[in-house]
């Protein structure tokens, strides 16, 4: 009898269940399961933060066969949490002599509605399953994350058809042995509005969040001037 | 004028040391002020992503560490110089624990820079920026990718002139200071 394959999703993004990152990871989670894999979640942060919580993501990480790293866009690349995990990672396996066949996915979300804005911080994550000796199985960019908001996306309708369709082509492919198809990535970077809608909805928001901290007359401030 | 050196080594790091001797020397010696923060001596939380420093505490992180001292230092600096390994094409955990932390320093607003959008400034004016980044062996990936992450950051951040290079932990001390020295006049400083 041959074990099942185990699939991690390694949460990026510090704002944990409450994450865009967290919604994509755990839909495509969930398809991975239906179709037989064993599955998996951690959060990175905080995980990573303590000597506890990094044996547990190290373990977790080395038995696992599909690795699927679902972040947000920090200053044009990954958040610090999942550059300390990739650290981590390659130090221990360029230790080690017998280094499990593993693959690596990654989805990376930012609050522009370009999702080519993605595009660095998919070349690190691409660079990093390189020097680290793991298959890249492919990488997807969403622009506009903010549309989702950390709402599971069964929840969100027609809005996320095109990311749940692309989700769907991603792990069918996974399921398959495959690299995520050009198809999955393309749906993912369609754009939820038009630029000048999505600008102007974040720019509102903004105001609303800031009323509600009483600060409304202040979003301009600039502490630091000299 | 004011320069603000970010060292990013992980650990002791003998190349990035002599990187950073050069700058300050080189830029002390044109009359520069130079304060340089060693980061993996610092103590830097990691950005919640909550962005209360926009909706909360506008233009001041709600995490009240050395980050917020960055950020600040940073936005009253002429330059910025950013050292660090190139840690699979991009920055190390060290130095990005910094540059994260400055998304205080921009509005939350949107605006388009050459047809994409991008956060507005919150400030009238910000630093050159300067990034070096060390690799031990030539690799034309890494260093693509740590070119196009700086030229990137250099739009967010509203950079009035920037340059990026790599350096070899092989090359000696007179390749660097010429490289160094190559750097600051792409950034619009010196001859």
């Amino acid at each position: 009898m041959t074990a099942k394959r185990r699939a991690l999703l390694l949460v990026g993004s510090p704002k944990g269940p409450e994450s865009t990152s967290e919604s994509l990871g755990d839909y495509l989670l969930d398809q991975l399961s239906k179709g037989g894999l064993e599955t998996q979640k951690i959060r990175i942060f905080p995980s990573i933060n303590s000597d506890d919580g990094r044996e547990k993501l190290l373990s977790a990480i080395n038995t696992s066969d599909i690795l699927i790293l679902s972040h947000p866009l920090y200053i044009d690349s990954l958040p610090t949490p999942v550059i300390k995990t990739m650290e981590l990672v390659a130090k221990h396996r360029k230790s080690t002599a017998e280094l499990r066949e593993q693959k690596l996915l990654a989805i990376s979300n930012n609050g522009f509605p370009e999702a080519y804005q993605n595009e660095t911080a998919l070349a690190i994550s691409r660079r990093f399953a390189f020097e680290s000796k793991i298959k890249w199985a492919g990488g997807l960019a969403l622009g506009g994350g903010e549309s989702i908001d950390g709402r599971p996306l069964r929840e969100l309708g027609v809005m996320a058809r095109n990311v749940k369709k692309s989700l769907d082509l991603t792990a069918a492919a996974l399921l398959e042995g495959k690299p995520v198809p050009k198809e999955a990535v393309d749906l993912m970077a369609k754009p939820f509005l038009p630029v000048w809608l999505y600008t102007w909805v974040a720019g509102s928001r903004w105001k609303r969040r800031a009323k509600e901290h009483g600060v409304q007359k202040r979003l301009h401030d600039r502490p630091y001037q000299r | 004028m004011k320069a603000l050196v970010l060292d990013g080594s992980v650990e002791r790091d003998d190349t990035l040391n002599v990187i950073r001797e050069a700058f300050v020397n080189k830029l002390e010696s044109i009359g520069w002020n130079v304060h340089v923060v060693i980061l993996r001596d610092t103590k830097i939380s990691d950005c919640l992503g909550e962005l209360g420093c926009f909706a909360r505490t506008p233009g001041i992180c709600i995490i009240d560490d050395d980050g917020r001292d960055i950020a600040m230092k940073m936005v009253q600096s002429n330059l910025m110089v950013l050292l660090t390994p190139v840690t699979f094409g991009g920055y190390s955990s060290e130095l990005k624990k910094a540059l994260d932390r400055l998304v205080s320093n921009v509005s939350p607003f949107f605006r388009k820079i050459d047809g994409e959008v991008h956060h507005k400034p919150r400030y009238e004016r910000y630093p050159r920026l300067i990034a070096v980044g060390v690799l031990r062996d030539p690799d034309e990936e890494s260093e693509r990718i740590f070119k196009t992450l700086v030229d990137r950051n250099a739009i967010n951040f509203y950079s009035p002139a920037h340059a990026a290079g790599v350096i070899l932990r092989t090359q000696g001390s007179r390749e660097m200071r010429e490289k160094i020295e190559a750097l600051l006049i792409q950034a619009g400083l010196g001859k």
